[in-house]
């Protein structure tokens, strides 16, 4: 059951629509964006013949799939990707083993300059991957030769068939910063870094991508991962003739966690470069979501191979009436605006406590909210057998809220504030008797 | 596909990704109003969750361990005013369709070869079983996998009674119910087919011959009759009608129906299965004749829909009188008179009143009368007591008969009825004879 992620409470308190034209664009590295929609380097930017269906569709830009020198030639596995479903919800995530562009490198800028020629407002970032230094800058000049806006320097593939690349170099700082110098000094156009989210902390390679120049970051590429195993032959899928591999997952399902790289970078000072954000975006309050949290531009691929280039249009439509509905007329005035707010947890006033609140008027009598209580949560709940209707006893309420989640009624469970002074009863232990037998460590805490 | 090929193969239901999409919209309820909502004991909340777990071999043996039949219950069973009435999740939308995801779950045991039972030992007595409906085949399963030797007497040609004989095959297969007879093989149960236990004597014979227990599950199959109706060409009782319709080869009917104008005469689930086979054959005109009014037919909601979306003419409010017949005594119409509704009579119902010189004669080539059925000739008051209408008088829980070690179920003991109910009488009587025997 979709919950309620309806305008209304998405736009909070709506403020009177502005009137003034909505300005989408943005301004990336120094070039300008018409909005801040832009296909990923993958299959879904493939080919001009591709993106060309896109931008007419709305996409803001293109980061084209990964140009190759083919000097070692691409042939990718087959079948290439696999589908994560959770219960009859499809593909809440994508695995696949997908490589770099297999096109020839003459094809794919030739391709450029027909983009370029017929969409001169549309920037193309072109994505490359060298498998040695010199490629790099090879793959660079010829990317900035033939009509590129911008670098993507592809750090981050996790599933790369040739040995030591992709998120390899990602992982490997000095390598990262080298690669990224080496192209600085060939072209004279921007350049952003790829990062890989197979690392604890990304603002460690995204401060030696700066280190060697980038202009830019972009995050986050696939997630290694196993998204499924066959049952039958014990091969994890997608199953390549009997063999499974660890590669790049993507989707709605691996949105949360993309969104923190995002911030957190967005958040480090020291690094202060501006962002491309990608992870499981759909719909405009995901792309939403990540400008809020720092980013300029977004970028989509898995969406696409689950609903089509069309989703650009609810992208738009969605966050211009959003923005209207806010006053806000220029998309560039939401970067970062949830930055302020988005604070450590030692910062919580722990003082201000609440409970869950039950509109019982809309309650259909499921008692899903009573097993979750009583199986994870504080045993707040007592259910009346009679009424088939759930009561709650606020002063054991934890407030936890997963009496809400799993409620088949969206908006039914809300938090309410507690006045001041207001208590918690604390959870009782099963037998008095047992108090005398504990044993506490004699020894200082310090 | 022909008419007749269509005749013979059923609707089909919900593949296996629709039922779990629909269990999907289960809400999980703490106490499942669905699992109260059954006359068999069926336990919807805990398959559905199964399935939502992926236990899928585990929801379909919650399923045809309490219910044999638990497919054919799938499909037949009214279940919007049985586990579906009380849906949870009518409360956002819809009732989960319990019925449908059973089908499902049942049928996807068939294609992926899961089979639910062990074939049990068997180091119990004899038990005889008379009759192959609902409720023989729901007695014999129970007792064959406690361990009993149980042997199911069959008057016709091939085992299920009704929902062999008795229902329109585009409702109820032959296919399906042969993967269903299936694990009654497997259980080991026995089949005497083509053997008729002539009422009390036979029964008598059976426990003479060793059998430590007789389960009396005959059914009704003798229809009622409207006055004169025997005498006449182009008049059919559903009992007949309904046979005919699942011959094999099919043939027989169709001529008999298609572009003729055909009355079924009755307001139950029966009538229903008649008058829209004679649509679905091709009849020019299909009427159902009633006496009462459409919102008091005893056939279920979604029954008489579908007949008014198929284009039956309902004709409510008309008793019929007689037959009007040619010089052959073949059927030219059905005598009518026109009713109004007057004062609730026993049944809480308003009573139909015929309207003084009212009386008119719809044109028909063919009738079929669907009034109800009652016990055939087999006489079983010498064996154990019976009511009035010749019904086995028996306790509802144990299915126990006036004499020891005579147990009966299905229709035979409460009219016609359920198939649920009549799987449940199977199932009660079974743990009876249990008790009984040990």
């Amino acid at each position: 059951m979709a919950k309620d992620t309806g305008l209304k409470s998405a736009f909070g308190g709506a403020k009177s629509a502005s009137g003034g034209a909505i300005d989408l664009s943005v301004s990336f590295c120094g070039v300008k964006f018409p909005n801040p929609f832009l296909l990923s380097s993958s299959p879904v930017s493939n080919s001009a013949e591709m993106v060309e269906m896109a931008f007419e569709q709305g996409w803001g830009g293109v980061c084209y799939k990964t140009l190759n020198s083919d000097r070692i030639p691409i042939i990718h596995p087959s079948p290439r990707m696999n589908a994560y479903h959770y219960e009859a919800k499809q593909l809440v995530g994508l695995q696949n083993v997908e490589q770099i562009s297999d096109r020839p490198l003459k094809d794919n800028l030739a391709d450029f300059l027909y983009l370029k020629k017929k969409y001169p407002s549309h920037p193309i970032i072109a994505s490359i991957m060298g498998f040695s230094n010199n490629e790099w800058a090879y793959l660079a000049k010829a990317a900035a030769d033939n009509g590129a806006d911008m670098l993507e320097l592809n750090f981050s593939c996790p599933h790369m068939t040739v040995e030591g690349s992709g998120h390899k170099v990602g992982q490997a700082v000095h390598l990262l910063e080298k690669f990224t110098a080496t192209v600085k000094h060939a072209v004279s156009i921007p350049v952003l870094a790829k990062m890989t989210p197979n690392i604890t902390d990304m603002t460690e390679p995204a401060l030696f991508a700066k280190k060697g120049g980038a202009d830019g970051i972009s995050a986050v590429n696939t997630f290694r991962a196993i998204s499924e195993i066959g049952l039958g032959d014990w091969v994890a899928k997608p199953n390549v003739f009997g063999v499974g591999a660890m590669s790049g997952y993507s989707g709605s399902a691996i949105k949360p966690i993309a969104l923190h790289f995002i911030a957190e970078m967005a958040q480090c000072a020291e690094l202060g470069l501006p962002l491309s954000a990608m992870g499981g975006i759909e719909t405009w309050i995901d792309a939403l979501e990540y400008l809020l949290v720092g980013a300029t531009t977004v970028q989509v691929t898995t969406g696409i191979i689950k609903y089509g280039y069309r989703i650009v249009a609810d992208m738009i439509e969605g966050l211009s009436d959003y923005m209207s509905a806010r006053g806000i007329t220029r998309a560039e005035d939401l970067i970062g605006k949830a930055l302020p707010n988005l604070k450590s947890t030692d910062h919580f006033d722990l003082e201000r406590q609440g409970v869950a609140a039950y509109d019982m008027d809309r309650c259909v009598g499921c008692g899903q909210c009573y097993i979750v209580c009583r199986d994870a949560g504080g045993q707040a709940l007592e259910w009346d057998e009679a009424s088939r209707r759930p009561k709650l006893v606020e002063d054991k309420c934890l407030s936890c809220m997963i009496c809400s989640f799993i409620c088949p009624v969206p908006g039914l469970i809300t938090h309410k504030e507690m006045p001041k002074g207001w208590a918690r009863r604390p959870t009782g232990i099963m037998d008095k008797a047992m108090e005398r037998q504990v044993k506490i460590p004699n020894m200082p805490l310090t | 596909m022909s008419n007749a090929a269509l005749f013979q193969t059923m609707t089909k239901g919900f593949d296996f990704a629709q039922a779990i999409a629909e269990a999907d919209r289960c809400l999980l309820c703490l106490d499942p109003p669905c699992s109260k909502g059954c006359p068999a004991e069926t336990d919807p909340g805990a398959f559905i969750r199964k399935l939502r777990l992926h236990n899928v071999t585990g929801a379909i043996r919650t399923i045809k361990s309490n219910n044999i039949l638990g497919g054919a219950c799938g499909v037949l069973c009214p279940t919007p005013r049985l586990c579906e009435k009380e849906c949870s999740a009518t409360g956002i939308s819809r009732p989960v369709e319990i019925g449908k995801i059973q089908r499902a779950l049942v049928e996807h045991g068939w294609k992926i070869g899961f089979q639910p039972f062990s074939v049990p030992v068997r180091n119990r007595g004899k038990v005889a079983v008379v009759g192959s409906g609902p409720a023989g085949l729901s007695c014999a399963a129970e007792l064959a996998r406690e361990g009993f030797a149980v042997t199911v007497y069959e008057e016709r040609a091939e085992p299920g009674g009704v929902i062999r004989y008795g229902v329109p095959a585009y409702r109820f297969d032959k296919a399906f119910l042969s993967h269903e007879m299936a694990d009654l093989a497997h259980l080991g149960v026995e089949f005497a087919c083509g053997t008729r236990i002539e009422g009390s004597t036979g029964a008598r014979k059976l426990l003479q011959q060793g059998f430590k227990a007789v389960f009396l599950g005959p059914g009704l199959w003798e229809a009622e009759r409207m006055p004169g109706g025997e005498k006449v060409k182009g008049v059919l009782t559903s009992v007949e009608f309904l046979a005919l319709m699942r011959e094999e080869p099919f043939a027989g009917i169709g001529h008999q129906v298609e572009g003729k104008v055909v009355a079924v005469i009755g307001g139950g689930s029966v009538a229903m299965d008649c008058v829209e086979s004679a649509a679905k054959l091709g009849a020019r005109d299909a009427y159902l004749v009633y006496r009462r009014s459409f919102a008091q037919m005893p056939a279920e909601e979604d029954e008489r829909l579908a007949a008014l979306r198929l284009g039956v003419h309902f004709l409510m409010l008309n008793q019929p009188l007689g037959y009007a017949v040619d010089g052959k005594d073949s059927l030219t119409g059905v005598k009518l008179v026109r009713t109004r509704l007057g004062e609730p009579d026993a049944s809480g119902r308003r009573k139909p009143e015929t309207v003084k010189g009212s009386e008119w004669t719809l044109e028909a080539q063919l009738a079929i009368e669907a009034i109800g059925n009652r016990p055939d000739t087999a006489d079983w008051s010498a064996l154990v007591k019976t009511d009035k209408a010749g019904l086995v008088v028996t306790d509802e829980t144990t299915r126990k008969t006036s004499t020891a070690f005579v147990f009966a179920g299905g229709d035979i003991t409460r009219g016609a009825g359920l198939v649920v109910e009549a799987v449940q009488d199977g199932k009660r009587a079974a743990r009876a004879i249990r008790a009984a025997l040990d």
